[in-house]
């Protein structure tokens, strides 16, 4: 049904498929619709991220539906131009649902990849986040806030957690910080950790890329999620910029480390999932289904508690460890003390910014 | 004459084994001395440590009057003309020729004429600028043989270079080291397992086996007179059987074989009653007779088989009567003698001064 | 057991003549002067892939990303390649790149030669037995695993800097810089260069070196004019392969450099991944293509075709 109400699917796709399926099964194309795929794959990040979205939502998913679900662990990155291609020459994409930061999935969307999801039936009574911003209607759905804290090693820190994130630039710590490889999660706080304002982003980044150009003086590691972990656990760094899942992860693992919220706020932001266009209607039908069910409060629950991180559905309580978490905002009070970047201000600004980030990092 | 090499109690072991057993030997000034034996003699191991490439366990080497164990090769005044030859592919005939004169620093400005006058000598005056793989196999040793010579060595080493030629080559080739050798008179050292080849260039020859020193000798004495059953064996084609002393002459004995009695040399050695001896017989001293009174020897025999070689045919004859022995004789005429089929019953016959009786070793 | 063998024996021969059989039925003797050329087919199919490939990129390179639906645009421009030379970053990332390559490969090479001709010359087997092993051993390790391992040994809290804070001495910083790079890449090298340089000392009759020293050369001589002449071919052949790889190295930068040491395979890596930029990938990976080539080519026009070990060489 619901392929026949999306006005937005190219319809050159639809029909070609649908004629396929008529074709192939000689059955009316709204019951092809429906029938079960054996398993639908869902990109997803590997470690504590891949572990709560199976048991948050995928195992429950199979238990009511019976399909299976195969997690897919290619790089958000790298799987990225895969579907391109593939929505561009009429191929079927490798994979039926893409777990991705919502800065990477509103590239995709303007790049007519995703199907829209505006008629999931859960979607209602979300709250206000799951929304995505400067798109018309759904074609990605935001499932979880999350924050990029200051962690650090208490050993470090005797005198209790650094107030400031100008500790990146102590040089007491010279070598022994880190921050995302591309910059993500640190951009708008080094505008205002270098003097400058919120108002200031996007158009005057300099007191930024100035602060950047001091922390390149204090050696930083530049890493993914996976390197945090590593370098905590060995020693190597005492301070990173790091998504408070992963320094939760490290710390359930036994790895001393603690996270904060420094003055300056920290970024906040979300994760969303979408579905890429030119699937068989049947498996583009159960790929939405998924969606939908993540989004219940039953999935919502189990997935984002077990990343320690604050659900798109309303009214859950936070895990025990988490609560009065400033990493786990829920009042608009938390919010008040981290900063939010609106999508379309990313999307057009990451590129910039990275450029620039690079070039002050591999001089 | 002035001696040029002089080896003396030189031994080589090899974790253990003894390659080279108290080796003496002496070579003249232009003597053309060849170490003959078959493979694992130990000739190449003493010929390597003449060179410098192997150090002495025991013993002293001069050369020149020098003692020379622990001089590396590089300061010694020797060339070598190699097994594979070991010619630079990546250098000219003339090149290789010169490499040696650049590398003992001659005058640059002689060298070109030097290398000239032994590419002349070898005659490849036209090849100068080939590479070895661009020359033939003759066309190499001659340029190995040039460069082991541009630099006026005291000694010329060769070892084995003509092994991996074919036969007609290999004579060819035997005859023009020779000449070079002897035009020169460079004092040479040829190492080979090649009898025929040890002959045919040497003043003089010196046949070793298991590390020792055999003998010694000019190719005729070596040839007429060998000193013992190994020496006669390895030179020329000679058939060897058992025996017992059982009379005793000057000079001669008289030899028990099987049921046979036997005239034998006994060169020169006391050789009491009772002695065992090995005796050897060349295989051009017997002849296939009908009457035995020409000879101090005769035996019947049945001929097991006949190999027609074109100049020559070579009778192998089965001797009941000496415990079975296998003796080998050349007709040189197969034109005009009659021809023997396998199985005739013949009589063959030799003087005393063509057998040879060697005490047999003391094991035996 | 005899009688088993000799049927045993029998059965392999029946067998060996079956096979020649089918193969002469399924393929009749004359069509056996195609035969080397029907093998040339799949390498042939890859390089021509290679091609396309590299068509493709050409093409991609002279496109501009639109960032208003993230899809190049369809006129052609030259934007990409003037971003590049407007953006000093890519400059720096090149040159630090064509310097590691530089270093990278000249001191393996170095280093690969004794060992080789150690491998070839030794009389020990039991050497020998020990050079191979420890030769072939990093091939069985992963890159991953290597890099935990050298982590391990080369981290802040790792087995050098323990040995140094034991002796009361400052920690260094041995990992996650340039060092660290060059470092782990020549000892990632080291095997493949091994490997491309004994076949070519083998090749070296050991009666040349000898025929060398007798004829009045040291051993230093004898290294100059006649085993480095004659390895030559080997020697280059590992520097060009080491050279390359090491161009278009992305594994080691990204492991040992600590995020701050990009090669400009990562920058190309970036471009099309996290920029989702293809026209700028592609537009670095032609620059780097050339440079390569050019560099290549350079090397193998001034060191003659022969290093190519295409010239018959006599032994």
């Amino acid at each position: 049904m619901s392929m026949i109400l999306d006005t937005k699917t190219n319809r050159r796709t639809v029909l070609k498929t649908g004629a396929a399926a008529v074709g192939m099964l000689a059955m009316p194309s709204v019951l092809r619709a429906q029938e079960k795929p054996k398993e639908i794959i869902v990109r997803a990040w590997g470690g504590a991220w891949g572990d709560a979205l199976k048991a948050g939502v995928a195992d429950p998913f199979t238990e009511a539906t019976g399909i299976k679900v195969r997690l897919d662990f290619t790089e958000d990155n790298e799987i990225k131009p895969k579907i391109w291609a593939a929505v561009d020459q009429g191929r079927v994409p490798p994979i039926h649902v893409n777990w991705d930061t919502t800065t990477n999935a509103t590239i995709s969307a303007l790049r007519g990849a995703t199907v829209d999801l505006s008629d999931l039936s859960n979607l209602k009574g979300l709250l206000p986040l799951a929304k995505p911003s400067g798109l018309e209607g759904y074609p990605l759905v935001n499932t979880y806030a999350y924050v990029y804290v200051c962690a650090y090693r208490p050993e470090a820190f005797p005198d209790g957690p650094p107030t400031s994130w100008n500790v990146l630039i102590d040089p007491k710590f010279k070598g022994r910080i880190a921050l995302y490889d591309d910059g993500i999660g640190f951009n708008p706080i080094s505008v205002i950790v270098g003097g400058g304002t919120f108002a200031d982003i996007p158009d005057n980044m300099e007191p930024g890329y100035e602060f950047y150009r001091k922390l390149k003086q204090n050696e930083p590691l530049l890493g993914e999620d996976a390197d945090f972990t590593t370098w905590f656990q060995k020693g190597e760094i005492d301070v990173a910029c790091t998504i408070s899942v992963n320094a939760r992860a490290a710390k359930e693992s036994g790895i001393d480390v603690a996270w904060t919220v420094p003055k300056e706020g920290c970024k906040v932001d979300t994760d969303g999932l979408w579905v890429p266009k030119g699937l068989p209607a049947n498996e583009e039908h159960w790929a939405k289904e998924f969606v939908n069910f993540a989004l219940t409060k039953d999935a919502q629950q189990k997935w984002c508690s077990m990343l320690g991180l604050p659900p798109v559905y309303p009214g859950i309580e936070p895990p025990a460890d988490l609560v009065g978490d400033p990493s786990y905002p829920t009042t608009p009070e938390d919010f008040a003390k981290l900063v939010s970047v609106p999508s379309p201000v990313l999307v057009e600004n990451q590129p910039i910014w990275f450029a620039k980030f690079n070039e002050i990092f591999q001089g | 004459m002035s001696r040029m090499v002089e080896v003396k109690d030189v031994s080589k072991s090899f974790d253990g084994t003894l390659a080279v057993n108290a080796v003496n030997l002496v070579l003249n000034r232009g003597e053309f001395l060849t170490i003959v034996g078959p493979s694992g003699c130990g000739k190449t191991t003493l010929l390597r440590m003449i060179a410098g490439f192997e150090v002495p366990s025991a013993g002293e080497i001069r050369i020149n009057n020098e003692r020379v164990e622990n001089i590396p090769p590089y300061r010694r005044s020797i060339g070598m003309v190699f097994q594979k030859l070991a010619l630079f592919p990546h250098m000219t005939a003339a090149q290789n020729v010169a490499y040696p004169l650049k590398m003992r620093r001659f005058e640059p400005a002689q060298i070109p004429s030097l290398v000239d006058k032994y590419l002349q000598l070898v005659q490849l005056g036209d090849y100068a600028g080939r590479y070895p793989h661009e020359l033939s196999g003759g066309q190499q040793q001659r340029v190995a043989i040039a460069r082991a010579l541009s630099f006026s060595p005291d000694l010329l080493l060769l070892d084995e270079p003509l092994s991996a030629l074919d036969k007609k080559l290999r004579e060819e080739m035997q005859l023009e080291f020779r000449r070079i050798q002897q035009e020169l008179g460079v004092t040479t050292i040829n190492v080979t397992h090649d009898q025929r080849e040890a002959l045919v260039m040497s003043d003089r020859i010196a046949v070793m086996n298991e590390g020792v020193v055999q003998q010694d000798g000019t190719p005729v004495d070596m040839y007429r007179n060998p000193e013992n059953r190994f020496v006669a064996n390895f030179i020329g084609m000679t058939s060897l059987f058992e025996g017992t002393v059982c009379a005793t002459g000057d000079g001669v004995v008289s030899v028990k074989s099987g049921n046979v009695l036997l005239q034998a040399r006994s060169n020169d050695k006391v050789l009491p009653v009772n002695t065992k001896v090995d005796c050897a017989i060349r295989a051009e001293q017997i002849r296939i007779v009908e009457d035995a009174s020409v000879y101090d020897n005769s035996v019947f025999g049945t001929i097991e088989h006949r190999i027609f070689e074109g100049d020559r045919i070579v009778y192998t004859v089965h001797v009941e009567d000496l415990g079975g022995a296998r003796l080998h004789l050349f007709d040189h005429d197969p034109v005009s003698h009659k021809e023997y089929p396998a199985n005739e019953r013949v009589r063959l016959g030799w003087n005393a001064r063509d057998l040879f009786a060697f005490q047999a070793p003391q094991s035996n | 057991m005899q009688r088993n063998q000799i049927i045993r024996t029998r059965l392999g021969w029946k067998l060996l003549d079956g096979i020649e059989r089918l193969v002469s039925a399924l393929w009749p003797a004359r069509f056996k002067g195609s035969v080397g050329r029907v093998l040339l087919l799949p390498a042939v199919l890859l390089i021509g892939i290679l091609v396309i490939g590299l068509g493709y990129m050409i093409e991609y390179s002279f496109h501009e990303l639109d960032l208003s639906t993230y899809r190049l645009k369809d006129e052609y421009s030259l934007v990409n390649y003037a971003v590049i030379a407007d953006r000093p970053v890519y400059m720096r990332v090149l040159n630090r790149t064509l310097l590691a390559a530089l270093i990278v490969s000249v001191t393996t090479v170095f280093l690969a030669f004794p060992y080789a001709y150690m491998l070839v010359r030794t009389r020990s087997a039991l050497t020998r037995k020990f050079l191979l092993i420890a030769l072939f051993l990093p091939f069985f390790i992963g890159q991953v695993v290597r890099a935990y391992g050298w982590l391990i040994i080369l981290g802040k809290q790792g087995l050098i800097n323990s040995l140094l804070e034991g002796l009361g001495l400052p920690a260094l910083n041995l990992i996650y810089n340039y060092p660290s790079v060059i470092f782990g890449l020549i000892q990632y090298m080291l095997p493949f260069a091994i490997l491309l340089i004994v076949p070519a000392v083998a090749a070296i009759s050991e009666d040349v070196e000898l025929a060398s020293e007798g004829l009045g050369a040291n051993w230093i001589s004898t290294f100059r004019h006649i085993v480095l002449p004659l390895a030559r071919p080997g020697l280059i052949g590992a520097f060009v392969v080491v050279f390359t790889l090491t161009l278009t190295d992305f594994a080691m930068p990204e492991i040992l450099g600590g995020g701050t040491t990009d090669f400009i395979a990562s920058a190309i890596y970036d471009s099309f991944f996290q920029l989702s930029n293809a026209g700028l990938g592609a537009a670095l990976s032609m620059i780097l293509v050339m440079i390569g080539s050019v560099i290549v080519a350079a090397i193998f026009y001034l060191a003659g075709t022969g290093t190519l070990g295409v010239r018959e060489q006599s032994r």
